[in-house]
C-alpha cells in the first residue's frame, strides 16, 4: 500500500515538473515515443544508446551481486575508451582491434583497483573512493586528450580518427538500420555472465557474499579477495565497454567521451535485481529513455530529465523489493 | 601567504557545512551519501528564488529544499526500509536531473551578471559557529547524549526508553539545514549556478568525516586540510613548481586523490558509529 502511495507521488511530481515547465505532457510522451521508436533510423539510436549501457550495466551488476556499488564504471570506461584508442591507432588493422579491446579491459580493471583494494583490505567505503576517481578520471582522459594524445591537425580536444580497417564491424548495415557487433558482445557477455553465476562455484561464491558477507567468512570463503575480484572484473567490463563505444560507434576518443552511461547503468544494475539476463531489457528501457530525450531536447525539455527518471525509477524500484523483502521475512 | 588562508578558508566552508550536516545524519545513524544532492539542490533553488525574491528568502528556500530532500531520506531510509546507500544515491541523480531543469526552464538565459546573495562573510560565520554549537550540543546537552546513542547502539537507545526513528527525523532536519547553507554559499561564492557545481564537495566532506573518526574538530581540521588542498589548484596553476607547469587538471584532482588516499586508512584510524545504517 505504501510503495503504491509514493509511485502515485512520484509519477505526479514528475508529471507537475513537466507542466511547470510550460510542456504538455502528452506532448512529451508523443515525442519521447517518435524520437526512440518510431522509425528505423529512431530504433537504430536507440540500441546504440543501448550498447554502452548494456557494457556498463553488466559492470555494474556483476558488482552488485557481490554487494559493492562501483559508481566508477564512468571513470572506468572512459579509461577503457582512452586506452582502446590509442592502441587501435598505434597498432593497424585486425590485431589492433583485438588489443585494443584487451587494454581497455586492463585500463578499466586498473581504474577499478584503488577502490577495490581499499574496499577489501582497508575497509573505505567503495562508493566514494569510486566517485573521487570517476572526477580524477574525467581529469586525466581530459588532459591527455587535450595534450599529448590529441591529433595533430585537430584544433578540438580529440584523438585521431581510427581507419575502418581497425574498427568493430557492423552486425547489420542496410540504412536506415544499423546494429553493431558491440550489442551482440554485450549480449553473449550477459548470457555467460548468468550462466557462471548459476552454475560455477565462484559465482556462487560471489553471490554469498553479497547477500551475507559474515555467514560467507564462516563458510570458508575469502570475502576479501572475492570482493577485490569482483572490483577487478566490473572495473574490466566497463573498460571493455569504452572501449567498444569507441570501436564500434565513435571511432575515436574526445573530451566529454561519456555523456554519463556510467550512472544511468547504476539504474539499469539495480532495477536488472538479481537476474543477469534482466539487464538486457533494462539497457533497453534506458537506451530508449535516453534517445527519446534527445529529442525531447527539441522540445525545450532540459537533458536532466532523463536523470530525473533514472533517479525517480531506482528510488521506487528500491523501495518495492525492499518491502518484498520485508514482508518475505 | 595571506592570500593562501584567505583561499583556503573560503574552499573549507562549503566543506565544514557539508561535513557539519554528514555528521548530524552520521551520528544518528543515518548513512549519507546524498550530501552532494541536497548541496547542489540548496544550491539551485538558492539561485533561482535570489534572482527572484531577493537575498534573504533565497538562503531560506535553500536551507527548506535541502530540508525537503533530507526529509524523503529519512522517510525511504527510516519508513520504507531502503538501503542508505541507494537511497543517497537516487537522490543525487534527482538532484542532478533536477537541478538541471529547474534552472535552464526557469531561470532568464539573456539575465547577466552576479546573482545578489548574502555576502560569503555570513556563510563563513556559519561555518565557524556550527562546530562549535555542535560540539557543545553533543558534550553537554542531553538530546546531543540521544543523538549519539541512536547512532552508536539503536537497538539498546529503544530498549531505553528512546525513539531513534524520531531522533533520526530531527538530525536529519539539521543535515538539511548545514546542507543548505553550504549549497547556498557555493551560489554565494562565484555568483552563478552551474550544471553539477558541487563538483563532489559532498563526497568530499564525507570523506573529511570519515578522516575525523565522526569527531567535530578532527571533522573540521580534514576539511581545511581539503580546503587547503583545493586552493592550491587555484594559487599554482600555470606557475612552474618542478621545472615545468604542472597542468590545471593535476591540481584539480589533488583533493579528489587526498581523499582517496584518506579513505585507505592511510591518514588516521578509522572509527565509524557502531550502529550506522542499522535500524
Amino acid at each position: 500500500m505504501k510503495q503504491v502511495v509514493l509511485i502515485i507521488a512520484c509519477v505526479v511530481a514528475f508529471i507537475g515538473m513537466l507542466v511547470l515547465g510550460g510542456i504538455s505532457p502528452v506532448e512529451a510522451a508523443q515525442t519521447l515515443f517518435t524520437g526512440s521508436l518510431g522509425s528505423p533510423r529512431a530504433i537504430s539510436g536507440s540500441l546504440k544508446e543501448t550498447t554502452p549501457l548494456l557494457l556498463a550495466g553488466l559492470g555494474v551488476f556483476f558488482a552488485l551481486r557481490a554487494g559493492l556499488f562501483n559508481i566508477g564504471i564512468e571513470g572506468q570506461f572512459l579509461l577503457g575508451g582512452f586506452a582502446s584508442a590509442l592502441v587501435a591507432l598505434a597498432v593497424p588493422g585486425p590485431a589492433g582491434l583485438l588489443l585494443a579491446m584487451v587494454a581497455g579491459i586492463a585500463a578499466g580493471a586498473l581504474w577499478a583497483l584503488p577502490a577495490g583494494w581499499i574496499r577489501a583490505y582497508r575497509n573505505g567505503h567503495e562508493v566514494i573512493t569510486t566517485i573521487m576517481l570517476n572526477s580524477v578520471a574525467v581529469a586525466l582522459t581530459d588532459f591527455l586528450v587535450a595534450g599529448p594524445a590529441r591529433a595533430a591537425n585537430q584544433t578540438g580536444a580529440t584523438t585521431a580518427t581510427i581507419p575502418t580497417s581497425g574498427r568493430l564491424p557492423a552486425l547489420l548495415n542496410s540504412p536506415p538500420w544499423n546494429v553493431s557487433s558491440g550489442l551482440l558482445l554485450g549480449l553473449i557477455l550477459c548470457g555467460v555472465m548468468a550462466w557462471w553465476m548459476k552454475r560455477r562455484v565462484a559465482g556462487y561464491e560471489l553471490q554469498a557474499v553479497g547477500a551475507n558477507p559474515s555467514a560467507a567468512e564462516f563458510a570458508g570463503i575469502n570475502v576479501r579477495k572475492v570482493r577485490l575480484n569482483a572490483m577487478l572484473i566490473s572495473g574490466a567490463i566497463g573498460g571493455l565497454g569504452g572501449a567498444i563505444q569507441t570501436l564500434a560507434f565513435e571511432g575515436r576518443f574526445y573530451q566529454g567521451f561519456s555523456p554519463g552511461y556510467g550512472f544511468d547503468s547504476l539504474g539499469v544494475a539495480l532495477l536488472a535485481g538479481s537476474n543477469a539476463l534482466l539487464v538486457v531489457p533494462m539497457s533497453l528501457l534506458f537506451g530508449v529513455l535516453s534517445k527519446g530525450g534527445t529529442s525531447l531536447l527539441i522540445l525545450g525539455v532540459p537533458k536532466g530529465l532523463t536523470n530525473l527518471v533514472a533517479g525517480l525509477v531506482i528510488l521506487i524500484s528500491a523501495t518495492i523489493r525492499y518491502r518484498r523483502q520485508a514482508q518475505d521475512a | 601567504m595571506l592570500n593562501t588562508v584567505l583561499l583556503t578558508l573560503s574552499m573549507a566552508t562549503p566543506l565544514v557545512l557539508a561535513a557539519m550536516a554528514g555528521y548530524c545524519s552520521e551520528r544518528s545513524g543515518v548513512i549519507n551519501i546524498g550530501l552532494e544532492g541536497k548541496m547542489l539542490m540548496a544550491a539551485c533553488v538558492s539561485a533561482l528564488v535570489s534572482i527572484s525574491h531577493g537575498p534573504v528568502l533565497g538562503v531560506l528556500a535553500a536551507i527548506l529544499a535541502a530540508i525537503i530532500m533530507s526529509l524523503v531520506h529519512w522517510l525511504a531510509t527510516q519508513r520504507f526500509g531502503i538501503d542508505h546507500v541507494i537511497s543517497g544515491m537516487s537522490l543525487n541523480a534527482i538532484s542532478a536531473g533536477a537541478t538541471n531543469f529547474m534552472f535552464t526552464r526557469f531561470s532568464d538565459p539573456d539575465r547577466s551578471g552576479r546573482i545578489g546573495t548574502l555576502p560569503p562573510l555570513f556563510y563563513q560565520v556559519c561555518a565557524i559557529a556550527a562546530p562549535l554549537a555542535l560540539l557543545v550540543y553533543v558534550a553537554k546537552t542531553r538530546g546531543g547524549l540521544w543523538l549519539v546513542a541512536a547512532g552508536s547502539d539503536p537497538e539498546k537507545a529503544r530498549l531505553a526508553g528512546l525513539q531513534p526513528d524520531r531522533i533520526r527525523l530531527f538530525a536529519l532536519i539539521a543535515t538539511g539545514l548545514f546542507s543548505g547553507l553550504a549549497g547556498a554559499y557555493l551560489v554565494a561564492d562565484t555568483g552563478v549556478f552551474t550544471d553539477n557545481m558541487t563538483a563532489g564537495r559532498g563526497y568530499i566532506a564525507l570523506a573529511a568525516l570519515i578522516l575525523g573518526g565522526w569527531r567535530v574538530g578532527q571533522t573540521a581540521l580534514a576539511c581545511l586540510a581539503f580546503g587547503f588542498l583545493s586552493s592550491l589548484n587555484l594559487l599554482f596553476q600555470g606557475t612552474d613548481l618542478v621545472g615545468v607547469a604542472l597542468p590545471s587538471e593535476f591540481w584539480t584532482s589533488l583533493p579528489y586523490l587526498a581523499t582517496v588516499i584518506a579513505l585507505a586508512g592511510f591518514l588516521g584510524k578509522q572509527r565509524t558509529p557502531a550502529g550506522l545504517g542499522k535500524t
